[in-house]
């Protein structure tokens, strides 16, 4: 079955993409559409690529080949890549819990930055609102006042997940999200990312390198390899 | 003498509220160079600033002038590089400390520099500083204080995860490289107030203490200015009364905080 994809329900779609660091082309040709609300897996394995993937995305290299249109918007310039990470919330890949001390609250309302404050504009009434909103949706509210450095690895990934949330994005990109976590707080982690989805419509790209995991979880599942996007393998099979 | 008819004297005024304004300003870099690992940046730029005390003092202008200029250049050069350089700390501790000292030897004896002015560069001189000394103590408080104010959040943001901070788009390189000067200015205040080799008492000691017992860094930074302003200017009190010299009680008052806080806390 060919499905005609209407460019309105289309989240993100890539043709032709080649990106790396300096000479070294990590991936070439890379072609890639992803509709609205859908979540997809992406799996690949270690340096394939994924991540580089995730970094063109969100314009965070520099000369990136090819086409790239978010949510309509075709990116080109730096603006554009501005434009798109405030739309895109990114929990980048095995994020230790740093050595400042900071609390869970406050941990999850720095995402709200260049949203509503910055510099001189302090945070504000709404985005307090929305951490503490998010703090629910993550099931964190009772641990607002933690230090973030005492909390499990699990709890960790809650809260860069909320971090990433309170930024109101319409596509959420997760790498290796339950890379470093016990089968339980992967269970948590598999029904939060779910709700989320569900409560907001959500497109979800996610990183993994557990195929049986992703499978489970995802609409789709992708292949990276050799520096492109190879389909095929299904989810519901 | 007591310690009110201490403060009648203008000298004394001065260096008490230098004391004051310096113990609870630049003791708020101290929290900077734990977070983005400047250790040994710090410890670079602490050599850097005894030589250029040296040279300035060989060439008969003022050390806090040398050791100022030595260290504008050292933290300019420095910055840019600190990332993509690994410095290796071993090295770089034994290269600069040995050698700025001697090279500074060597320039002592070559200039004739008086010894009690070699002695005041290592132990802190802070009753001979002069008007225009204080100011500009004042002037980098006000620098270290605003820019704390004005870029809270971004600051917490870059020691917190400074990848997020890259690409939320906080300049984050910006304002690394720019609190990395601060502190190298700091190290040369702090160079006139405890001495070249116990600048660590004023700068890394009360933020060392304000970490162990604070949940957040707002905490951490008023406890550290609190913890500076006690320690300079309760050192410089004590050195007064017992008549001890000024920049080793300083430098004891705050070890003796950083050693409660152990008790306290772990
Ligand atoms: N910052 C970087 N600079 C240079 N090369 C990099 C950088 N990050 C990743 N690479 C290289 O790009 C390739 C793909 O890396 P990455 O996208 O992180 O792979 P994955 O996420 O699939 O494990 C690897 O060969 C890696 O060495
Ligand atoms: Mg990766």
């Amino acid at each position: 079955m060919v499905i005609q994809m209407d460019r309105n329900l289309e989240a993100l779609s890539l043709s032709g993409v080649g990106a790396g660091y300096g000479k070294e082309r990590v991936l070439s040709s890379l072609s890639l559409s992803v509709k609205k609300g859908e979540c997809l897996a992406i799996l690949g394995e270690n340096g394939a690529g994924k991540t580089t993937l995730f970094r063109a995305i969100l314009y965070l290299l520099p000369d990136i080949a090819g086409t790239i249109r978010v949510l309509g918007r075709t990116v080109k310039t730096p603006e554009d890549g501005a434009w798109v990470r405030s739309q895109v919330g990114y929990v980048p890949q095995s994020q230790g819990k740093g050595k400042l001390p900071i609390s869970v609250f406050d941990a999850v309302m720095l995402g709200r930055w260049g949203k509503s404050f910055a510099y001189l504009r302090r945070p504000t009434a709404r985005d307090r609102e929305l951490t503490e909103a998010m703090l629910d949706v993550v099931g964190l509210q009772d641990l607002r006042f933690r230090d973030c450095r005492s909390l499990s690895g699990g709890q960790i990934q809650r809260v860069n997940i909320a971090r990433a949330l309170v930024r109101e994005p319409l596509i959420l990109l997760l790498d290796e999200p339950t890379t470093y976590l016990d089968a339980a707080s992967r269970d948590v982690l598999t029904q939060l990312i779910d709700q989320v989805r569900k409560k907001w419509s959500l497109t979800i790209l996610m990183i993994s390198h557990d195929g049986e995991y992703a499978r489970q979880l995802a609409d789709r599942v992708v292949h990276l390899r050799r520096g492109r996007i190879e389909e095929g393998l299904e989810a519901v099979s | 003498m007591s310690i009110w008819e201490y403060l009648q004297i203008p000298v004394f005024q001065r260096a008490f509220l230098a004391a004051v304004v310096a113990g609870g300003t630049v003791s708020l870099l101290g929290v900077v160079i734990v977070m983005l690992n400047l250790t040994t940046i710090r410890f670079a730029l602490m050599h850097m600033a005894l030589l250029g005390g040296a040279v300035g003092l060989a060439l008969g202008s003022t050390p806090l002038a040398g050791a100022t200029a030595a260290i504008v250049l050292g933290s300019l050069l420095l910055g840019p590089f600190s990332e993509r350089l690994r410095l290796d700390t071993g090295i770089i501790g034994a290269f600069f400390m040995t050698g700025s000292i001697a090279l500074a030897f060597v320039l002592f004896y070559k200039a004739g520099v008086p010894a009690l002015d070699v002695f005041g560069l290592f132990t802190g001189s802070i009753l001979s500083l002069n008007q225009s000394d204080l100011w500009a103590v004042i002037g980098l408080g006000g620098v270290i204080l605003l820019s704390y104010m004005c870029l809270f959040r971004e600051i917490q943001l870059v020691f917190y995860d400074p990848e997020q901070a890259e690409w939320l788009g906080v300049p984050a390189r910006r304002i690394k490289n720019g609190l990395l000067f601060l502190a190298g200015l700091s190290i040369g205040v702090a160079m006139k107030v405890v001495g070249a080799l116990l600048i660590d008492a004023l700068i890394l000691i009360p933020a060392m203490t304000a970490m162990r017992l604070s949940r957040g860094l707002l905490q951490i930074l008023l406890l550290s200015s609190l913890l500076g302003v006690a320690t300079a200017a309760g050192g410089l009190l004590i050195s007064m009364l017992l008549d001890m010299p000024t920049g080793a009680t300083i430098t004891l008052v705050g070890v003796g905080f950083l050693g409660l806080s152990m008790l306290f806390r772990r």
